[in-house]
């Protein structure tokens, strides 16, 4: 079974890249056979942080049709078991994708045949982003505990929420609710709560399904460029207020540590983990990864168990 | 968004039913300080109007679950209702080991100052207080005359200054035995001047002295 995680946060510069290719590598070293996909489209630079040059294959032959099929885009890296798609050569409108050619994209990245597909999302709440998130019904958001941060994390949730939201709506007929109701998007206070209250006043018997599709989506939360004067508790409160003010569900992953020697790795071109495998920081991301890998198989162990039930 | 809708307030402080008044109180702080305007965690989460809603939520909840009568009819409501069973509201055993000074006095500071500062501009009061203030000594006495006119028990004092029980009585009967070394003594009796809003260097220089004294007239007497 394939895991797809898309990693997103709706601040630039918390670290979600490199977050990407080190839970990849970390991944990939226990013998699973991983893709990072660079979807930061516009300003991509995975291949950087994976210290290899642009690669000519990526997701631009996949749209320019010289590749059919987006595996053989994959190229592989320095660590074994990790593949990288980069979007590097691709088109300098390719931020403002073909609503065609990113559902050609997300239902290519579903087939992949790997055991984990880690999406590198760009910063920002547009569709694009949004959609790539959507892609599978779990997602990484990436923080730093900083109040702008935070206050961005929030409005990511909330607009993942949202968006997901429609699709749902979209699927079961709901449409012409929405219509109807005349909802004022641009309205600051419409949230997704007062969404729910309108269609649930509009039909009520779908009120438990609507509720079920979105407790469906699991969002895993990871606190990044964690530094010790903050209180190490922040995550699981985090965790706690979400659960308890949102409909899907939420689980923290854990706090990386800050290391100056982060910005070093990438300055000079080659992967943290390999340059400094013996850091805190390093140690907190493969505790993570220790918890994303047993997610796994407790979920197949519990669906395994429901169908002999 | 969902708000606390369809939680009883045991839920809402996220405490068990058989809670104790400890649990309840510290629970309600926890939530309190979650749900506070500059919580990291919810500042960006909540609209003006959410937290509000929210905070009263927990204001109900709290000040039901700590009133033992009210919380009686809360349970049987929870009972009758079949939201709760019978069993898991005795909390009798928990309940009667709750010693005196935990009586769920939670005091705001500052509702307890403006409530000093309206007594101390009576008459009678400002009188007292010059009075004892205009003495080259004061004594634990004074200090406790003023205290009680100006409506503060002790376990108010205790809960906002943080001073213990007995060291607040040993510096009210000047018991030179039972009382901390100078330099605790001095901030204690800051804390407690300022409580009561008069001049706090003015009663700690006029209480050492008092202490001073007492203390020669100790060694002068072979007693």
């Amino acid at each position: 079974m394939t895991e797809i995680y898309p990693i997103g946060g709706g601040k630039g510069g918390v670290g979600k890249s490199f977050i990407t290719v080190s839970l990849g590598a970390l991944i990939a070293k226990w013998g699973k056979k991983v893709v990072v996909i660079d979807l930061d489209l516009g300003a991509s630079n995975l291949h950087t942080l994976l210290g290899m040059k642009s690669p000519e294959t990526g997701i631009n032959s996949f749209l320019n049709k010289t590749v059919k099929d987006l595996q053989r885009t994959a190229v592989p890296t320095i660590i074994p078991n990790l593949f990288l798609i980069s979007s590097s050569h691709c088109s300098m409108e390719i931020a403002n994708l073909f609503y065609a050619h990113k559902l050609k994209i997300i239902d290519a990245i579903k087939k992949l045949p790997f055991d984990y597909i880690l999406l590198d999302l760009g910063p920002g709440t547009n569709f694009n982003t949004l959609d790539f998130f959507l892609t599978s019904e779990q997602g990484i958001l990436i923080c730093t505990p900083e109040p702008t941060s935070i206050e961005n994390s929030f409005r990511f949730i909330k607009t993942v929420y949202f968006r997901k939201l429609k699709q749902i709506a979209k699927k079961s007929a709901f449409n012409s609710i929405f219509k109807s109701t005349s909802l004022d998007l641009n309205k600051p206070e419409t949230m997704p709560h007062d969404i729910i209250e309108i269609v649930l006043k509009h039909d009520p018997d779908k009120e438990a399904h609507f509720r079920d599709q979105l407790g469906e989506f699991r969002f895993k939360l990871i606190f990044n460029q964690f530094r010790k004067n903050i209180d190490a508790t922040l995550g699981n409160q985090f965790q706690n207020v979400c659960n308890r003010h949102f409909y899907s569900s939420f689980e923290f992953l854990g706090n990386v540590s800050y290391d100056s020697r982060i910005h070093d790795a990438v300055f000079s071109k080659t992967l943290f983990i390999h340059k400094y495998p013996h850091t805190q920081s390093c140690a907190d991301l493969k505790k993570i990864v220790e918890k994303i890998t047993n997610n796994k198989h407790q979920r197949v162990s519990q669906k395994k168990y429901y169908e002999k039930i | 968004m969902k708000k606390f809708e369809g939680l009883n307030y045991y839920e809402i402080l996220k405490i068990p039913a058989n809670s104790s008044y400890f649990e309840i109180k510290r629970a309600y702080k926890d939530a309190l300080s979650l749900y506070d305007e500059d919580s990291l965690v919810t500042y960006a989460l909540l609209s003006k109007a959410e937290r509000n809603e929210i905070l009263n939520e927990i204001e109900n909840a709290y000040w039901t679950l700590i009133d033992e009568k009210k919380r009686t009819a809360y349970d049987m409501m929870l009972v009758d209702s079949g939201q709760m069973e019978a069993a898991t509201t005795s909390r009798e055993k928990l309940n009667k080991s709750v010693p005196i000074s935990s009586t769920p006095v939670i005091l705001n500071e500052n509702q307890l100052y403006s409530r000093v500062r309206e007594k101390m501009a009576t008459e009678e009061i400002k009188k007292l207080s010059d009075e004892i203030l205009s003495g080259e000594r004061l004594s634990g006495n004074d200090l406790k005359k003023l205290r009680e006119a100006a409506g503060i028990n002790i376990q108010e004092l205790n809960y906002i200054t943080k001073i213990s029980g007995s060291v607040l009585n040993a510096i009210e009967e000047d018991r030179l035995e039972a009382l901390p070394p100078d330099l605790y003594l001095r901030n204690f009796l800051k804390s407690y001047a300022q409580i009561l809003q008069i001049d706090p260097q003015k009663v700690v220089d006029r209480y050492f002295k008092t202490i001073l004294l007492a203390q020669k007239k100790d060694t002068s007497d072979p007693h």
